[in-house]
């Protein structure tokens, strides 16, 4: 674990300068992504929509992580805008995002489902990265385990949670990558990202030892998982939005 | 082709919603279970008696001066139960936990719990600075020399040392707490016998 770098007489968050890493990234690839999908037109919207899912996507980790720290949060309310990189929640950073995003496309008569199209190939890129940060400050640890690849950290061996974050992300970029090569209707890699999202969070977080949690035990990013998952495959399952198939006229 | 298997799936969603209620259900956090891992079982007397930082054993013994100059004894707490933190301002996870032991401090002080945040090798002022700040109230010792962390083989922090009325570790915890482990602990050993 390497929590911190030490620059100079700087001690920098290895998490936060892999988040930033991702981030920036992630503004990149989105912007290459959108151009190749829709041209000069899309990648502008993506550019001029990258700032506000951004702020949401912020506003809503923090929100979700503070919802569930309600207690210590109320104590100090400052916590809520406090400079902390590990108090965010990618639960509601996918969340606020998502709702900020579609709100100023929307305002803006932006191509959405396009837009949103692009990010669901380029969120899984950016999710690798901040996966590998966890995984180096030690955020996001799993339970205790002795399978054969466990990873030592405080002291015990436990589940690499962060790793299966990395590869559950990078198996959907792939998924969703292969998909995008087809022809498909529009908000169908959106609605695959979210529920192959909803599968990771439904698994991983199963041995997750942090999990934020509702009363009872149960673990909030599970919920949002299966009402991804369930909301995905509603999606899917529209009628309007099965292309329609030649339809073969055989003469007797 | 991938629209149509989904609505071909007329089922699968009845299906995926009861496999996910039940799974959310089975792997549920259980309030005890991310203590077990940590927690002395079958502990005798010979452990007890050895003074180690490991769990089972008896905590070794120091004596710190706080912020306030006054010195504080480990062994002058028995009786009570004591949460020996390990940490320094300049580490992140060590802030970040700091809020959750105050409130737990706060809420269960009066029945007996004691907790002993032993900062490494920084100046009075930074960590009085650093209390004021985060509205701690409990105490912060100095280890100025970080002879006390290296008894503690507390080489990452923050490192969390649970001990009970006798003195005995009972659980240690290394990296943040998040704060039902830190109230699952407490409550554990306050309702033992002293």
């Amino acid at each position: 674990m390497y929590p911190l770098i030490q620059v100079g007489p700087f001690n920098l968050s290895t998490g936060g300068l892999l988040l930033l890493l991702a981030v920036l990234s992630g503004s990149w690839y989105l912007g290459r992504v959108a151009a190749q999908r829709g041209g000069t037109t899309l990648a502008t919207q993506a550019e001029r929509c990258f700032l506000p899912a951004l702020i949401g996507a912020v506003i809503g980790g923090r929100v979700w992580y503070g919802l569930f720290n309600l207690d210590l949060y109320l104590q100090s309310p400052g916590l809520f805008v406090a400079l902390r990189v590990s108090d965010f929640a990618w639960p509601g950073a996918l969340l606020g995002g998502l709702l900020l995003g579609f709100a100023w496309s929307h305002g803006h008569r932006f191509e959405r489902m396009a837009l949103a199209d692009s990010a669901a190939l380029a969120l899984p890129f950016v999710q690798v990265i901040a996966s590998i940060g966890l995984l180096m400050s030690g955020e996001a640890f799993g339970l205790s385990t002795s399978l054969p690849w466990a990873l030592p950290l405080f002291g015990t061996l436990r589940h690499p949670t962060q790793a299966y974050y990395a590869i559950a992300a990078l198996l959907t970029g792939m998924v969703v990558a292969w998909i995008a090569r087809k022809h498909v209707a529009p908000g169908t890699l959106t609605a695959v990202y979210l529920g192959l999202q909803g599968i990771a969070w439904l698994l991983i977080e199963a041995v997750r030892a942090d999990s934020l949690v509702f009363p009872g035990g149960i673990r909030a990013a599970q919920v949002l998982g299966l009402v991804l998952l369930i909301a995905a495959l509603m999606w899917m399952r529209q009628p309007q939005r099965i292309p329609h198939e030649p339809k073969i006229l055989i003469q007797h | 082709m991938v629209e149509r298997f989904f609505y071909r799936s007329h089922t699968l969603i009845v299906i995926m919603v009861l496999i996910g209620i039940v799974w959310i259900a089975l792997t549920r956090v259980q309030p005890q279970a991310m203590l077990q891992e940590t927690r002395a079982g079958g502990l005798t007397a010979s452990q007890a008696a050895a003074p180690a930082p490991s769990v089972g054993h008896q905590a070794p013994d120091f004596m710190l001066p706080a912020l306030d100059s006054q010195a504080v004894s480990l062994g002058s707490l028995r009786g009570q139960v004591v949460l020996v933190n390990f940490w320094a301002t300049w580490c992140p996870p060590c802030r970040a936990e700091m809020p959750a032991i105050e409130s737990v401090y706060e809420h269960y002080r009066d029945r007996g719990l004691v907790v002993l945040a032993v900062n490494l090798k920084e100046d009075p002022q930074s960590v009085g600075a650093f209390m004021t700040q985060y509205r701690l109230t409990f105490p912060a010792l100095l280890d100025s020399d970080g002879q006390v962390s290296s008894l503690y083989l507390a080489r990452v922090l923050p490192s969390s040392f649970f001990l009970d009325r006798r003195g005995v570790v009972r659980a240690v915890y290394y990296g943040p707490m998040p704060r039902s482990v830190i109230v699952g602990m407490i409550e554990q050993l306050l309702g033992e016998e002293p």
